[in-house]
């Protein structure tokens, strides 16, 4: 019972937090929304893969902006881990007489529903676009999202816990989290690229995240959970976001010790 | 309620630094419903006591039990009887004081409701203050907000670390008021950390650390009466030139504090008379010449050496003699290492 009063008590704290940051509403919003339309109205003209003749540009990044919002929000979400440590808070988190697992969760949960909400406002200029969902691909999709948020956020978070500073965090996102975006096929088609680049592309949870988040707009859902690919990809996500939670865990429980005297 | 025995905390060495040992074989025995104050100069090893007993930090060896039970083995159901008021403050600044209460309740497996929040925050000045954001509190406030949402859950031991720290005087004697009154209530275990030694004289016990080890033990008044009832401090223009002539014209061993001499342990009707004999002797070398109550900030300076600019005492000072190890050091059967 105190496991699930303190993780969303923990979550609930990182929800009304960002609503009363309106910079980082405005921020996290902004951005991927941002990009879509200057990357994808900019490449419209440009963009012709083979086989893709049909997609525009623009509807072709839709999924990879959705999962950049996922990222983004798992970012900003991140950095309060440092942010509360810098200010105390955390302090009387890790004293409370809760697992190590509760206050885990209990962020990341919070850090994925905050890009979860996110999402789904940017959901809502999908059919502008020609992409709509069912009533049953809308359900599966948000699943999805909410596990992609909980995979991003428990890295994010994993990440931060160990940063002393949120410029050294800006710096981690740099080179780990952002080229996991670049390389999960968002921008450019994975199908087209030099087989080593692939095969990183291939091992990127991201890229299976970004599959599993674009496959509903084209396929029914019921299709979609007897697809071997989806599924492929679902569990290869699954197993992704199990092990950023359970390395964050690992990561939190370790305790600062004293050297034998 | 809290036993310390032989507690050891050695900091692993930065690149090309030797460990740095913080506690070394630290006894110590607070009694429930006991208020302590713990004390000692910076780097003494208060903060890393206090955060072994925090549960954030395991240390090199030694064992800690609150409540009957093992720090280190049952951490949690420690935790469920300690609260903890960091010398930082520890609440969320974009949630209101309300909120802020509900989520530690929360944290505790309470919902606010069921723990009264009303009540909790009767003897602060924030009952009227449920829906006003932590930043916006004074820091006078914002600390009662921490004690207030610590108590909410009825700990049995209470952890202060320096609370009064950034405080006005004001602010700082009403909030340990408030605390006193808690605690004698609720018949709770207390041990303060704090560096003023205002806040220590109504604790039943205080605690004097150094380099990690424990100094002395005792009640506020076994400690200042260790002193002597009364001393003899005069400020030279030559220290080391006035304390030698007194030991040769006079054989006094006066304690050097910076630019201080002190003549400790001096009874009531003889410091006048060794006031003015130095006066007539050496009035031409003083500034200025006082006869001073002992106060534990004496005490602390006696033993440790320590004060604002103050330096560590040149003569042999002694141990001190009455009670000075307390319950503190009853177990580890070592002699109090005084500053000699």
């Amino acid at each position: 019972m105190i496991t699930v009063h303190a993780t969303a008590a923990l979550a609930q704290r990182e929800f009304t937090r960002f609503v009363r940051q309106p910079q980082r509403v405005i921020g996290s919003i902004g951005q991927p929304i941002l990009f879509w339309l200057f990357l994808g109205t900019g490449f419209t003209g440009s963009f012709r893969p083979p086989g893709m003749e049909g997609i525009s540009y623009i509807e072709f990044f839709y999924p990879g902006v959705l999962l950049m919002l996922l990222l983004f929000a798992s970012i900003f979400s991140s950095i309060t881990v440092i942010e509360d440590r810098d200010q105390g808070f955390l302090q009387s988190v890790l004293v409370a007489p809760i697992s190590r697992l509760v206050i885990v969760f209990g962020k990341i949960l919070g850090g994925a529903l905050i890009a979860l909400t996110q999402a789904m406002l940017f959901l809502l200029l999908a059919p502008f676009i020609g992409l709509v969902l069912s009533p049953a691909g809308t359900a599966l999709e948000l699943i999805l999202l909410l596990l992609t948020a909980l995979g991003f956020t428990a890295l994010g978070f994993l990440c931060a816990w160990s940063m002393k500073s949120t410029a050294g965090f800006h710096a981690i996102m740099m080179v780990i989290l952002m080229p996991l975006w670049l390389l999960s096929g968002a921008l450019f088609p994975i199908q087209h690229v030099p087989p080593l680049l692939r095969l990183v592309m291939e091992t990127n949870p991201v890229t299976h995240a970004l599959v599993i988040l674009r496959l509903p707009f084209y396929h029914a859902a019921e299709q979609l959970l007897s697809d071997k690919d989806f599924l492929v990809s679902l569990f290869i996500v699954v197993i992704w976001v199990m092990a950023s939670i359970w390395l964050s865990v690992l990561r939190i429980e370790k305790r600062e010790k004293g050297i034998s005297y | 309620m809290i036993k310390i025995r032989r507690l050891t905390h050695v900091y692993p060495g930065a690149r090309r630094q030797t460990p740095r040992p913080a506690l070394l074989h630290f006894n110590l025995h607070v009694e429930e419903g006991e208020f302590c104050v713990l004390s000692g100069p910076n780097g003494s090893g208060k903060s890393t006591l206090f955060h072994v007993l925090c549960g954030m930090l395991l240390p090199s060896a030694g064992s800690v039990t609150i409540g009957g039970y093992d720090l280190f083995r049952v951490p949690r159901m420690v935790r469920r009887i300690t609260g903890v008021v960091f010398q930082s403050p520890a609440v969320d600044k974009y949630l209101s004081v309300g909120e802020n209460m509900a989520l530690y309740a929360a944290l505790y497996g309470r919902s606010s409701k069921a723990v009264g929040l009303a009540e909790a925050l009767e003897w602060t000045d924030l009952k009227n203050r449920l829906h006003q954001r932590v930043n916006t509190l004074s820091g006078g406030l914002a600390r009662q907000l921490e004690l207030a949402k610590c108590l909410l859950t009825r700990p049995k031991v209470l952890l202060l670390d320096e609370p009064t720290s950034g405080l006005d005087p004001a602010s700082r004697r009403n909030f340990l008021e408030m605390l006193k009154s808690i605690q004698r209530k609720r018949a709770m275990t207390v041990l303060m950390t704090t560096h003023i030694f205002a806040e220590a004289e109504e604790a039943h016990r205080v605690v004097i650390m150094k380099d990690g080890q424990l100094l002395a033990c005792d009640t506020p008044s076994h400690l200042r009466s260790s002193m002597g009832r009364e001393m003899v401090v005069v400020v030279p223009s030559n220290p080391e030139a006035l304390a030698l002539a007194l030991k040769q014209d006079m054989d006094l061993n006066p304690l050097r504090f910076g630019d201080e001499l002190r003549l400790e342990n001096v009874g009531t009707t003889e410091s006048l008379s060794l006031l003015e004999t130095i006066l007539s002797r050496y009035r031409s070398q003083i500034h200025s010449v006082a006869i001073k109550q002992a106060a534990l900030e004496d005490v602390f300076i006696h033993l440790t050496g320590h004060s604002a600019g103050i330096h560590p005492p040149h003569s042999d000072s002694g141990p001190l003699e009455s009670g000075f190890l307390g319950k503190g050091n009853e177990e580890s059967g070592r002699p109090v290492e005084t500053e000699q």
